[in-house]
């Protein structure tokens, strides 16, 4: 039988949680902390919080927001430069992936030197990193719960999935006071990749009795919550979709993913699409396609999106697809995969890339190029 | 490209989350090692600084005090001395000697050589100084390196080396001078003598009156003829330092013997009046009294240098000095010594005569000398109003 592993990191967990940044910080040897975060979540006021957190502790802080929705190679680059310059000890990030995913990449070099394609797969990270403190501001990629890091290389113009243990954040702040302040769309966005994280992670190669008891947590919670968290912002809503997101993650970063994210890694570093809209597009072919390989484990996931309690895994299955694409019809999301990638020329090349992704190899049902061809036909 | 990544690969059991542990034992470990070594050498620099004999100071650019090896606190035990300014220690002033060579070796960033006399313990104690520029790279806080070398008992040595040497070559001289004076004084007073008894033989024939002037003129010729005979004597004996012993001997004949010797440049002059206030009562010395002679020449000579030209007056003093000590005083009414050159009167070859006239060893041999004898030479002196130079000799000493 083949051994599994199970790593995440602290997780402090509550409304209110952010206020333990400085003494975690100080906790972890912090002096001058390496601050990262974007615009929008400059804008929504919680980088003027964490600053003002920072400062009244006493810890020196130097902001770096240089980040794109999709974390490039030389912006990573760019921040190690700061880091370094400016001496720093840990670092800080707020936001979703994208934030997170620049932090871990600066973190990387800045422990281990070279440039960050160097670090492309798993188990390549070979020195350790500066201590890493996490805060989503999103219900959704999970970075401060993964061991994943995604960083487009622009060169190439392929997302890159970097591996290892030592991406695990040292402790993840996780505040669901923070989602109030994210519009619709990004909740939506958000809330969809954590449950393309639960379900990917459920039937994944690499899912264990660990994994697979937070994939059904996580499921469980976004379908009861998206909807209400979504159109009402309902603070309890969003509470659970932040638990749910937490256990998604804990689920995926351990179990690994699917073809679902080896072909959104590739389309991403295409066209430069949002992530988590590429999920409503290709999920539910996705699920079609890898339900031979996984019908038990693909019924229960229809009956729990469903809520109905069909005998037959098929059917179940089936109809836990059908009411998916019926939730993102009603939530008006698009679910064409023609509006992502207006040249269909453009999804030759992008299957092909995917096949080379890491979350490709834990996909339960092995898929050529062709066969992911045929799923984006069907999503076209 | 992950083309190689395999499942094991993503489950990764092998691998965690790296810790800096290891890495910071092996840095603690490697510092502990780098700091033993840096102690070790520390002790090794710090053994080596304080076997150095020589006075060693590290000073700032403005000459304060920052640091010192334990010959400096032998020399001046008293006091935490950092902080404090070179100058204060060594020449109780206030600001910086003007030959200072700290300065010239940091303005020409070379190691810079000057020699000097302090004045330590009411002692004149002649050094060596060595600056070296310790120049910081940032060009700011300058430091300098100095090394100060006793050498008095070098210079002594040296004085006394000069003065054999010039005691060998005023010997031959002198044992010349008394072979060439000796013959014709011997035919004078031979002739003067040959005289008197011509005198006695055919003095009747003459008349009474010449007869008298006669017998007088030989008289003193013969008397003149004895007196030359005994400065001749005299000469030989300075002349033959290595002949002469320590033995007791009365202080005020040495100093009429030896202006006996300058009679003749003491009369020459009109414009110089010589005055003597010599201690009637004066006790014995124990002294080598042919090199005591010299001093007192030497202290006569400078005297009627500083008068050259000048109407004046040279004192000579005597004088009890305590219980056990008897002194000397030649005071002159000449030029004075200039306050910047006072502490390097003593200095071997130092000589503000023109050339000629000298080439500067008399104060420096005088200090050798009355060294030997235990006792100090010192100097008062004003400008253009005279100097006054005082030897302080032990009246008995365990020899």
């Amino acid at each position: 039988m083949l051994s599994t592993k199970f790593a995440i990191p602290d997780v402090i967990f509550g409304r209110g949680a952010i206020t333990h940044l400085a003494q975690c910080a100080k906790r972890v040897g912090a002096k001058r902390v390496f601050f990262v975060s974007d615009q929008g979540v400059e804008d929504a006021g919680w980088v003027g919080l964490v600053k003002g957190i920072l400062r009244a502790n006493g810890l020196g802080c130097v902001y770096f927001n240089e980040v794109n929705s999709n974390p490039r190679d030389k912006q990573v680059q760019k921040g190690v430069e700061i880091y370094r310059e400016e001496r720093c000890d840990v670092v800080v990030a707020i936001g979703g992936g994208s934030p997170m995913d620049a932090a871990k990449g600066i973190a990387t070099i800045v422990g281990n030197g070279g440039e960050i394609r160097d670090y492309e797969g798993a188990n390549r990270i070979m020195h350790p990193l500066p201590p890493m403190i996490f805060i989503p501001s999103t219900a959704g990629s999970s970075s401060d719960i993964s061991q994943f890091c995604i960083i487009t290389d622009m060169e190439r113009k392929v997302k890159m999935s970097i591996i290892s243990r030592s991406l695990v954040p040292n402790i993840s702040i996780i505040d669901p006071q923070l989602l109030v302040t994210q519009d619709r769309s990004l909740i939506l966005a958000s809330g969809i990749d954590a449950m393309a994280h639960a379900i990917e992670s459920y039937v994944s190669k690499l899912a264990s009795p660990f994994t697979e008891l937070h994939a059904l947590n996580a499921l469980k919670l976004i379908i009861a919550n998206l909807r209400p968290a979504a159109e009402e912002k309902d603070i309890e809503a969003l509470e659970q979709l932040s638990i749910a997101s937490t256990s998604a993650g804990m689920s995926f970063s351990n179990a690994g993913l699917g073809d679902l994210h080896a072909l959104a890694h590739a389309l991403g570093g295409q066209c430069d699409v949002l992530h988590g809209w590429v999920h409503p597009t290709l999920l539910t072919s996705v699920m079609r396609y890898n339900l031979p390989s996984r019908m038990a484990k693909m019924g229960e996931i229809g009956r729990l999106i469903s809520g109905s309690d069909i005998r037959s895994d098929q059917d179940a299955a089936l109809l836990g697809i059908d009411t998916l694409e019926k939730l993102f019809a009603e939530l008006d999301l698009n679910t064409s995969l023609r509006e992502l990638v207006p040249d269909k020329s453009d999804l030759k090349h992008i299957c092909t890339t995917a096949t080379f992704d890491a979350c490709h190899l834990t996909n339960p049902r092995p898929a050529s190029p062709e066969d992911l061809m045929s799923i984006c036909e069907e999503a076209w | 490209m992950t083309s190689g990544t395999t499942l094991s690969d993503l489950i990764g059991i092998e691998h965690s989350k790296l810790g800096f542990f290891q890495e910071l034992q092996q840095t603690i470990n490697e510092l502990q090692e780098s700091n033993h070594e840096l102690e070790d050498q520390r002790r090794e620099i710090a053994a080596i600084i304080d076997g150095i004999t020589d006075v060693m100071m590290v000073l700032s650019e403005d000459l304060q005090i920052l640091s010192v090896n334990n010959e400096f606190h032998k020399l001046f035990p008293e006091g935490n001395p950092i902080g404090r300014h070179c100058y204060e220690l060594f020449r109780h002033s206030g600001g910086a000697c003007p030959e200072c060579p700290a300065f010239r070796s940091l303005s020409t960033n070379t190691v810079c050589k000057e020699t000097a006399i302090f004045k330590i313990d009411g002692c004149n104690r002649q050094f060596e100084m060595l600056a070296s520029p310790l120049k910081s790279p940032t060009g700011a806080g300058n430091r300098v390196l100095i090394f100060k070398r006793d050498v008095t008992t070098e210079k002594e040595f040296q004085a006394k080396y000069y003065q054999a040497e010039k005691m060998v070559t005023v010997g031959t001289l002198a044992t010349g001078v008394a072979h060439e004076v000796n013959n014709p004084l011997m035919a004078i007073s031979g002739y003067a003598e040959g005289i008197q008894r011509r005198l006695k033989k055919h003095g009747d024939s003459m008349s009474e009156d010449v007869l008298r002037e006669f017998e007088d003129y030989t008289k003193t010729i013969l008397q003149e003829c004895s007196r030359c005979q005994n400065i001749v004597s005299s000469l030989l004996n300075f002349g033959h330092p290595e002949t002469s012993v320590f033995g007791f001997v009365n202080l005020n004949g040495i100093i009429e013997e030896t202006l006996n010797i300058l009679g003749f440049h003491l009369k020459k002059s009109q414009k110089l009046t010589l005055d003597k206030a010599l201690c009637d009562d004066l006790p014995l010395i124990y002294a080598d009294e042919p090199r005591l002679k010299q001093v007192i020449l030497n202290l006569l000579t400078n005297a009627m240098d500083a008068l050259e030209e000048l109407e004046g007056t040279i004192m000579v003093r005597t004088m009890k000095e305590g219980g056990d000590s008897v002194a000397l005083e030649v005071e002159d009414t000449g030029t004075g010594i200039p306050q910047d050159i006072k502490d390097r009167l003593f200095d071997p070859f130092f000589t503000t005569k023109s050339m000629g006239k000298g080439i500067g060893i008399g104060l420096s041999t005088c200090y050798g000398i009355v060294k030997d004898h235990n006792g100090e030479i010192t100097v008062h002196s004003v400008e253009g109003e005279g100097s006054c130079f005082r030897v302080v000799l032990p009246v008995q000493l365990d020899k």
